[in-house]
Order: structure tokens, then sequence, then C-alpha cells
């Protein structure tokens, strides 16, 4: 039911998830953050029921916080940090899995192009990416992204092209999504470019 | 017996994961041929509270099996159903309204269940679910945020203590348990309001609302709720919208009790049979009718 | 009573040390010499080989020096075996994450894991402690070239040369005279401070250089004897042009070549 969406452009990537925390029959929340903020220059948006989720990013970005302390504030780099994601989904796959479907990115200063996008789903497969979409969403929107992607696209038509994909969500798909959350992460870090309702108002 | 297997059930909210209706079918193929004549060798009537249906023991097989100790095989415990709990923060501070029934199946098992736990003079539960499982996880809360107060030397934080309760959720997944809980109470960041239930879930919000009947109450409350109601207005709130429930889903009912969280800690405001409060929202209504 | 102190690696003496610790460490001032040396575009490792008997076969690569991963070698001195247990964690660790985070390790991440191992050993009861130290030499995306050492006690530190094994302080003091004079103040313990690239505080050889200092260096630490291409090993590491880490163990050839250079340079400058 959850929608995830990641695509990365010339200096950075973008993540974008809905707010919608519903289980059954019963909405319970609409102003929910499903995208972790895992290390100053990384971020996932994940999909999935809440404990799940709230478990896994937790649980990720305690441990990448661990490795910066114990590694005298190195970081990993994005890709380190999606395979060691990875690796944890597929180690909890046999033994009780969290049910969770990922889209993470994070801004490195020695890849090419500064952001990168990884998209892994709970079985532990893991791709990296130029877009990607997660949940029913996909079925509509990854066509709008093949269509519109381009290299060399700048933050704002990358933030431009989400926004094109929720307003089909809006017309096309059954389930009422009324708030999306979308975080940027560039050079500058991770920031909250903007939400539907505030995470915080509770 | 049937005192140690009361539950209070969430079931309307159950997403499927349980082999309920598998393992229900089962039961009914065993325990159709065995005919019993009504309250035979029961003890005296009125001593000894039974099913008032044509054959208890079938009744309880094909009810709450798992509670006759047999047969249950691939049946979760969670074998009964209904109730409705709701809590709301608002400006003057957080008020806990929950209803008393306890069904097993269509037989009310009791009409005076406290379902506002109270861990401790700062904290309060609500519940849902599984009654055992409510009383016995939240107590041991209680004995956790003790050993916090010990250890730390000041009290624990709503937030902590209903994360406490999540983990213990947690690492006890898959295992059967149902409870479906609200933590509330004031702390140094003020009023505060967790939802906690069996699968590890735990939110953070203004109001929620738990059990068969939360819909209902949600209706009144999604359409009444505001946070500059006046603590007189929000005590009413949390009375109507209990009341609404119990009055359209069967599994709730009884008396409503009533609890009001303040910085001072939780008072219990009241405790009303919603059977009289029918009559006197009927009573309200004509009167509104008549003068309008 | 003193002994009862020497039995037990994990109690302290009333002085408060670990004796059998430093015994430790004592033996491995008696094992042949290791001279680590970073240059500016690689890493030099040298060390003394002490031939036995000229019955035992040779062995046909390299038996000071062992290669971690892709990125990372040690020299040892002290026990070859202890060495060896060593060696195998260093390359568990190394392997475990690159397979965990597919990219390389940290050097200074490897070096602790195998430092933490050996501390343990003078810890934990009825042990006594690894009879080796290291030289790392590694390449990594953050530090680039780096060198470390580290001791029995699980001690561990970064340098820009340094000797391990016998006669290490003439070493160290000839290290000192002819490493990387600095380009501010001529004082070759010049901490580096900021981000900049060590080469541009300091004067840092090149690996060819590098080669001869610590053929020099052996050359001190042996004493007495002259270091011949069959008592030495020489190990480089250095980048290929397409940034690949590459590990060399120069030929017998390659190291009379550089043994001749030092000499030639040693007679060019009127020394014998």
């Amino acid at each position: 039911m959850d929608t995830v969406f990641g695509i990365s452009y010339d200096g950075g990537v973008v993540l974008a998830t809905d707010q919608v925390n519903a289980r059954s029959i019963l909405m319970y929340q609409q102003n929910l953050d499903k995208i972790a903020e895992l290390s100053s220059h990384s971020a996932m948006g994940v999909s999935g029921p809440n404990c799940d989720l709230v478990n896994f990013s937790e649980y990720i970005s305690k441990n990448l916080k661990l490795y910066e302390l114990s590694n005298d504030g190195a970081k990993l780099s994005t890709h380190a940090q999606a395979n060691f994601c990875r690796g944890e989904l597929a180690k909890a796959l046999r033994k009780g899995p969290f049910q969770v479907n990922v889209i993470l990115g994070g801004y490195d200063e020695k890849a090419p192009t500064g952001g990168s996008l990884y998209v892994m789903d709970y079985l532990g497969s893991c791709t990296k990416a130029k877009f990607g979409a997660q949940g029913y969403a996909s079925n509509f929107c990854l066509s709008i992204m093949d269509r519109d992607w381009g290299e060399g696209m700048d933050e704002d038509m990358a933030v431009k092209l989400v926004e094109k994909c929720i307003r089909e969500l809006e017309m096309r798909f059954l389930i009422n999504q009324k708030n999306f959350i979308i975080k940027v992460i560039d050079k500058e870090g991770v920031r909250t470019l903007k939400y539907g309702a505030d995470p915080a108002d509770n | 017996m049937f005192g140690s297997s009361l539950v209070i059930g969430d079931d309307i909210l159950d997403i499927g994961s349980h082999k309920f209706d598998a393992g229900r079918t089962d039961q009914r193929a065993i325990g159709s041929g065995a005919m019993i004549p009504a309250r035979l060798a029961l003890g005296e009537p009125g001593q000894f509270d039974v099913p008032d249906v044509p054959d208890p023991a079938h009744f309880c097989r094909n009810n709450f099996a798992s509670a006759c100790g047999n047969g249950d095989q691939g049946q979760s415990v969670k074998f009964a159903k209904g109730t409705t709990t709701l809590a709301f923060k608002f400006d003057g501070g957080i008020i806990v309204s929950v209803d008393s029934r306890s069904t097993m199946g269509a037989y009310i098992a009791s009409g005076t269940v406290k379902k506002v736990i109270e861990i401790n003079p700062f904290l309060l539960g609500t519940m849902a679910g599984g009654a055992a499982d409510c009383s016995f996880w939240e107590r041991n809360l209680g004995t956790q945020c003790r050993m916090y107060e010990l250890r730390n030397k000041k009290r624990i934080t709503v937030a902590a203590a209903s994360k406490l309760l999540a983990n213990t959720m947690n690492s006890y997944r898959g295992y059967g348990l149902s409870m479906g809980t609200m933590i509330t109470g004031w702390d140094g960041t003020g009023p505060q309001l967790y939802y906690v239930d069996n699968d590890g879930t735990r939110l953070h919000g203004r109001y929620f609302s738990v059990g068969s009947g939360s819909t209902y109450a949600y209706g009144v409350l999604d359409t009444y709720y505001r946070t500059d109601l006046t603590v007189d207005e929000a005590i009413d709130l949390g009375k109507r919208a209990i009341y609404h429930a119990c009055h359209r889903d069967a599994m709730s009912g009884s008396i409503n009790n009533l609890y009001h969280v303040t910085r001072d800690g939780w008072v219990k405001i009241h405790a009303i049979d919603v059977n009289d409060m029918h009559y006197e929202y009927l009573e309200e209504k004509r009167n509104a009718m008549a003068s309008s | 009573m003193a002994r009862r102190y020497d039995s037990s690696t994990t109690t302290f003496s009333p002085e408060g040390r670990l004796h059998q610790v430093e015994y430790a460490i004592e033996a491995i001032n008696n094992a042949g010499t290791s001279v680590g040396i970073l240059a500016k575009n690689g890493v030099v490792m040298a060390s003394e080989k002490k031939i036995t008997s000229g019955l035992l076969a040779q062995a046909r690569t390299s038996e000071k020096t062992y290669k971690l991963c892709a990125h990372a070698a040690c020299s040892v001195a002290g026990l070859t075996a202890d060495a060896n247990i060593l060696i195998d964690q260093a390359r568990l660790r190394a392997a475990r994450y690159a397979y965990q985070y597919q990219e390389p390790i940290p050097i200074e991440n490897l070096v602790e894991h195998v430092c933490n191992y050996k501390q343990a050993y003078t810890q934990y009861g009825g042990l006594r402690p690894f009879g080796v130290a290291f030289l790392f030499a590694g390449y990594d995306e953050a530090h680039g070239f780096q060198l470390y050492q580290s001791d029995p006690s699980g001690n561990y530190s970064g340098w820009k040369a340094t000797v391990i094994g016998a006669n290490n302080q003439a070493g160290k003091s000839l290290l000192k005279t002819e490493y990387g004079v600095s380009k501010k103040d001529g004082d070759g313990d010049e901490m580096k401070t900021d981000d900049a690239p060590l080469s541009d505080v300091i004067e840092m050889p090149d690996v060819a250089e590098a080669c001869r200092l610590a053929v020099k260096v052996l050359n001190k630490t042996m004493d007495g004897a002259v270091a011949s291409a069959e008592k030495l090993e020489l190990f480089t590491m250095s980048l290929d042009e397409a940034g690949n880490c590459v590990h060399k163990i120069l030929t017998e050839a390659e190291a009379k070549a550089v043994i001749a250079e030092v000499d030639a340079e040693a007679a060019s400058a009127g020394d014998t």
C-alpha cells in the first residue's frame, strides 16, 4: 500500500514517500515520516508494516552511527551503506524477515554525479538505479520516470518529476494518499523539502 | 475456568494473519457429535457461570477451543472479541475512556472489566485484545518502569515506557500475543499518548481508539475532537464516543470508565453504565428537538 | 615471589606491570629486523631473513611479508607460527568487511581488529600473548598510503618510517636523520596538522628512494654483516595506472641492484 520514490540527479537525489500509516480498514496517521536519515548525507525511504519500518530503519541508522563512532568519524560510502542494508535484509530473511522495501539514496564527494540511489526489496536484492519506485505506485509512475528522467537533470527538475508522479497517483490510484514527504540529499546533507503534514505535529 | 480465559479481542482489525477460521472449522467437525442436555452435571445454576446455550461444551469448543486444552492445533490464542477503548490529548491533559464488556463469542463473560490499567500514578495503559496479555505485559511494564526510576532517580518518560512495551511485543512477535493498548501519561515533555500493539507497532499521536468498536468511536472523535476543549467538554466527548461505540458494537458495552490525566498524575472521573447514558442522551435529544 | 607475576599474563605485578607482555615485546627486539617507509607514491617494507641453515629449502615467495587483501600487506617480526594465526584473522576480517560492504576495508580498521585480537591474549586467563610485531602497509581511499606498526600488547601506531625487531633503535635514529626533511624547518618529526597531503609538508621519498633508504637501515641494523640480496626481502606497494594496488616482492636480481645503488651512493659520499 505504501509508495516510495527515488530520483537521482546531477548533484544529489530526491526521495519521496507517502505519509499514511494504515492497517486493515483503518488509517492511523497521515503525517508519518517514512524517510529515515541514516547519516549526514544519506537517507532511505522505507515501506512496510509500521513495526518493521521503524525497527529496520532504527537498526540500520544506529549501526551506521556505531560505525562512525568506532572508525574515528569515517563515514561509509552510499555504496557500502546499501550493501550493508542488503546484507541485513538477507540475513533476516530466513529468521523472521523485515517486511520492508527500501530505496536508499546518498551523496558522496567521490561519486561521479554526487548522488547515488539503490533499490532494495525485503528478499535482499539490491540494484543501483537512476530512479525507482516501490509499491503499487510503481505501476503508475515507473513509466513517467522512464519518459521524463534524463542525464544532467538538476534538483528542481527531479522534484518536479516526483510531483508529476504524485499527481498521477492522485488521479489514478484507488488508495487515498493525501500527504507526501519529499527529502533532498545533496552536498549540503539531507533536508526535508516539503511535506503534506508535519511529522512532528502530534 | 472461564475467568482465567477472559479475552477481549480486536478481531475486526485482524489482518488475517491468524489461522483463526481454519482452526474453527475443524473444531466444529469434532464437536458436532456431542450433544449434552443443557446444564447437566454443572452444579447449581447460578453458582457456576456457564454459557447459556443448549450445549455449553460444544459451544466452548467452537468459540474458544484452546481454553479446553485440546484440539487447538493451528488456532491462535485469540478466540473471542469485542472492546472499545479510546484516549485523546487536549489542552487540559489527556482523557482515557473505555467500556468494560468482555465477551467470549456471543457470550458476555463479564460486564465489569477494568480496561484501564493503572501502571503507576503517572502512567495509564488500556486493554484491548487478550485481557491476560494486556494485564500481564502492562504489569511487567510497571516493574520495568519502577526499575528505571530506581536506577535513574527520575520518572520514566511516556516515550521510553511505550518503547519498552513495544520492544517486548517485538521480541514475542509471532508467539500469538494479542494486545492493542494506549500508553498515556504526563512527563517532563508534557502530556503524551502512544499506541502500542502486539505486532510491535508504536505510534505517537493526538488521539487513538482501539478495539472492535474503535471505528464507531473514531467516527465521533474525528467529528467532535478539538485541542481546545474544556475539561468538561473533553470528559463529555470521551463518554459519548464510548457510548456510541457501545450502542453500535455488540461486543462493547456495560460500564464506561473514564480517566483524566493531568500534570499531577491521573484521576478517575467516573464509571457510568452505558445503558443509563442511553436514556440520558435520548432524553436530551428529545428536549433539544422539542425546543427547536 | 616475583615469579608469581611471571606465570600469569592476566595479573599485574605490585609495580603495576604485566611481565609476560613485556617479555613478549622484548622477544621481538631480538627478532629479524623489518623496516617500513612511507613513500609519496607507495610504501616500502624491507625485512631481514635470518638464514638458520644452508640446508633449509628456500621459501618460494616470501617468508616475512604477507598479503592480507588487495590493498594491504604486513611484515612480521617475531614468531612466524604466532603470526600465521594473526594473519589469518586479518585476512578474514578484510574479506568479511568486503563481503558486508562490498568495498575495501579501511587500513586502520584492519589494523585495529588484529590488535584487538592481540590485546585479548594479554587479558584473558591462561593464555600467552602473541610474540609478534607487525608492520602494516596499506592503501585506502580516505587516507592514501599508510604505514602502521603493532606490538604484542596490542598497541598500534601510524608512522612515516619505522623499524621493528633487532636493533630497531639504531634503525630509527638513522631514519630520523635521513627521512623526509620538512619543507618548513628541516625537522623530520614535523606533525602533520591539516588535511594537506603529507608530501606537501615534508620532502617524501619516492618508492625507489625509499627502497634504498630501507636497505641502508638494514645495513646498519644487521650488525657487522652487510645486507645481501639473499638475506633481505624487499616489498613495495604502489598504484598502477588504473588505480589498482600493486604488491611486489623484489626478485633477487632487483634486490641486488638496489643494494648496488646503495653501495655506490655510500662510496661516492666517501663513506666506506
